[in-house]
């Protein structure tokens, strides 16, 4: 398979509502559907389309980020020419100390300018999708656009950070929107586009010589009204985490059939770092229903509607019910948790309660003992 | 541990007849182990944390699957730069050339292959045993013995003793004696085999060995008695631990359900020895509404919508609801339809169980298929890929394969092509 192009992946997203979720960590390389992190998704569907050459742009807290693609040899990207990228942010002559994606960007340019790909498939760290952009790719090229934004019509989890398109009969964007006040139209962004490679580097040049200051990419082309942008629709299964509130909901959603079969059952595989954890065990009295769950777990408790990540102990008589347990938790004996997320490594003392709501789940941060 | 000063033959290229159908079209060593791992996991993993960095496996029998699974080491850190894991085959040589006639002779046909890595000592191990062993400790032993073999053996019950390669040793731990499963055996320490050797001097014993006509060119009948003869050396080397040989259906069987009723044994969430495998990037398995699981271990990529009790299921294998399975082991990618019944059975990779099958569920009753040479212990075999009709019945003790030499098959095996469809 191939393709002219290479990827670029904003692993933070500064505006993002993840609370404790984000503290240790990029938005892209949160933990999600029990042995993945959020930037698997995006990076999949790039190695998937045969793009070989990606960088993943990051500003802080890349530690978690880069211990998890190490040279990205699970995604096929540990290659001798092109491969896989991680640009952390460095001062150099070009930025002027600024902060932001456009500071980033600046560093990125080098990468650009190395390689020869015609386009550049720039995503942002928080989509869960499982599909291929040679179609989009095609669809661009043939479209005469200097750029094309991929959307969907679910705007079911908006906020803040939610793009909205507004677009002509013909596809053409018209504007922008940043969420907006009132209903403009239901195309809500992926923050996937396509653009020209020697385009990008325009526009990064031109940002950097305004001065333009803590600017996200999509502001850079909101901005620009003189760029020709086009819609493309995206009609799979994809789920957008800004929020925990979206990232509890977009974690239950997975739990339906359909969701998880588009997502994993698909020809197109998700790659993910290997841990080689054992096999999971199941106690002679545990009960466990409409849970998804992942390698090296312990279950002698009940467990329902919940997501176990790696390693997981659930001691005798705990009880679970629509939780999101993260990696090398340990739950005690009697605990009652309901609409609780716990972060990895955390202890859980026995006997403990936590009742959160499906809209508001109680989140227990990384490490931390209850 | 310096570079190369010990490299590792894995000894893969045995039949593995006693595993029926499991190892028609297999070798012995890539049959699915424990939820997710091959057999030859264990062992290369071994070496992996031992340190030892160069390894060679010594194909012959079916080697196609154990090649593509071995590749270039990397699942097991063996994909080093100098040295790591190579797939071993026969080959042609200028003067005649030969399939590996033993398992000693398969070393020396590939004398050239450990000659170039110069090494000083050389690690023999079999593909097929399942335990956890440093091998370090076992060569800090043979070095500061000064021994010129070192065998692992383990303490066997005294009434089992008959069935194993019993090595009877001195106060010191030298081997005096190796008895080929005596009748009467004098010490209940097994060989695991495991070896060390001196190279320079296990070379020039191949060569002898190679050169006796007689010879059946194997490690434990004909080189270990004759480096006895020439008063060598031999240490026994002391193991206690899980040790299991599955050579058989039977204890193919147990040592899976080992890891259900004994988890602690092998201890497979050992972070500092870790089993390590190729993974099939799968995703986290589910569990349905009504499901039920009891007493089984899971990996990535099953659906249980029915019930499952006290069994090992691989990777995205699927239940459907109202099935039930039981003391079954089921290899990657099965299928079991909605209402069908194993019980004790072993599916091989990708088996489909069509609607309301009962296996395993009576031990009378008549089939073709019934194979108590092979399997023993009520236990069934189903062979890779089979697909089960609905509403059959078959008897435990049976071998389920394809073979055009049963009358009875059409009405039990579904060939045609869209069998995957529900």
């Amino acid at each position: 398979m191939f393709i002219n192009a290479m990827g670029l992946i904003l692993a933070d997203t500064s505006t993002s509502q993840m609370r404790e979720l984000t503290k240790p960590r990029a938005l892209a390389a949160v933990p999600f559907a029990g042995r993945y992190r959020i930037i698997d998704f995006m990076l999949s569907s790039l190695v998937n389309s045969g793009v070989i050459s990606v960088g993943v742009l990051t500003s802080n807290k890349y530690k978690s980020l880069m211990d998890h693609l190490g040279n990205g040899a699970a995604w096929d990207l540990s290659r001798k020419n092109k491969g896989l990228y991680i640009l952390p942010p460095f001062v150099n002559t070009e930025s002027y100390g600024q902060t932001g994606d456009v500071d980033g960007l600046s560093g990125v340019l080098d990468f650009f300018r190395m390689n020869t790909f015609k386009y550049v498939i720039v995503g942002g760290g928080n989509v869960i999708f499982n599909t291929t952009f040679n179609d989009i790719v095609a669809v661009h090229e043939g479209s005469g656009a200097d750029v094309s934004i991929m959307y969907n019509r679910d705007t079911a989890y908006l906020d803040e950070n939610s793009l909205i398109l507004d677009m002509d009969d013909n596809g053409w964007v018209e504007s922008i929107y940043l969420n907006p006040v009132g209903r403009i139209s239901d195309c809500v962004s992926l923050n996937v586009f396509i653009i020209k490679r020697e385009l990008l580097i325009e526009l990064i040049q031109q940002a950097i010589s305004r001065g333009d200051r803590d600017m996200t990419l999509e502001g850079l082309l909101r901005r620009n009204n003189k760029l020709h942008m086009r819609g493309y629709e995206f009609s799979g299964s994809c789920l957008r985490i800004n929020s925990v509130h979206s990232y509890f909901a977009a974690t239950m959603r997975l739990l339906k059939d359909d969701v998880r079969k588009e997502l994993f059952m698909n020809e197109n595989r998700i790659f993910t770092k290997v841990k080689d954890e054992a096999p999971s065990l199941y106690s002679s009295d545990c009960e466990v229903s409409d849970s998804l769950i992942s390698d090296g777990c312990r279950i002698y408790g009940n467990v329902e509607g919940s997501m176990l990540f790696r390693s997981v102990t659930v001691s005798p008589g705990a009880k679970l019910r629509n939780c999101i347990i993260m990696q090398n938790v340990h739950i005690s004996e009697g605990c009652v948790l309901e609409n609780v997320i716990i972060d990895k490594n955390s202890i859980l003392r026995p006997g403990i309660k936590l009742i959160g709501q499906p809209n508001y789940p109680v989140l227990i941060g990384k490490g931390s003992v209850v | 541990m310096p570079k190369n000063q010990i490299i590792a033959m894995i000894l893969a290229g045995g039949q593995g007849s006693r595993l029926g159908v499991l190892t028609k079209n297999l070798a012995k060593p890539a049959v699915p182990f424990g939820s997710r791992y091959r057999i030859v996991d264990f062992t290369l993993s071994n070496c992996s944390n031992s340190g030892i960095e160069t390894v060679g496996v010594l194909t012959q029998y079916q080697p196609l699957d154990l090649n593509t699974y071995i590749g270039n080491g990397q699942p097991w850190d063996l994909d080093r730069l100098y040295g790591g894991a190579f797939i071993l085959p026969p080959y042609q040589k200028s003067r005649g050339s030969d399939w590996y006639k033993g398992t000693a002779n398969a070393i020396y046909q590939n004398t050239q292959f450990v000659d170039n890595y110069e090494p000083k000592y050389v690690l023999i191990l079999s593909g097929d045993h399942i335990y956890k062993m440093n091998y370090a400790n076992m060569l800090k032993s043979h070095i500061d013995s000064n021994a010129d073999a070192t065998i692992a053996v383990i303490e066997v019950p005294w009434q089992e003793a008959s069935r194993f390669g019993i090595m009877n040793t001195n106060k010191e731990s030298y081997i005096t004696e190796f008895d080929e499963k005596p009748q009467d055996p004098k010490s209940n320490l097994a060989s695991m085999g495991v070896y060390i050797f001196t190279w320079k001097t296990l070379k020039k014993k191949l060569e002898e060995d190679e050169a006796e006509p007689s010879s059946s060119h194997d490690f434990g009948k004909d080189i270990i008695p004759s480096l006895l003869k020439d008063r060598r050396k031999l240490l026994a080397y002391h193991f206690s631990g899980y040790w299991k040989d599955v050579g058989t259906i039977e204890s193919l069987w147990e040592a899976n359900m080992d890891i259900l009723d004994k988890p602690e044994d092998i201890n497979l969430t050992d972070s500092s020895w870790r089993i390590y495998s190729r993974n099939p990037v799968k995703p986290a398995h589910y569990i349905g509404k009504g499901a039920t699981v009891h007493n089984s271990c899971l990996t990535d990529g099953c659906v249980v919508e029915g019930c499952v009790e006290h069994s090992v299921i691989f990777n995205s294998v699927v239940v459907e609801k109202g099935a039930f399975v039981k003391d079954s082991i089921l290899m990657p990618g099965s299928i079991i339809r909605k209402g069908a019944y194993l019980n004790k059975v072993i599916a091989g990779p990708e088996v489909v169980v069509g609607k309301n099958a009962k296996i395993g569920f009576t031990c009378f009753g008549e089939s073709p298929y019934i194979n108590t040479k092979i399997c023993t212990n009520d236990i069934t075999v189903i062979e890779r890929g089979v697909t089960i009709k609905d509403n059959v019945e078959i008897p435990c003790n049976s071998m389920v394969e394809n073979r055009d030499d049963i009358p009875e098959s059409k009405s039990v095996i579904d060939n045609s092509s869209e069998r995957k469809e529900s």
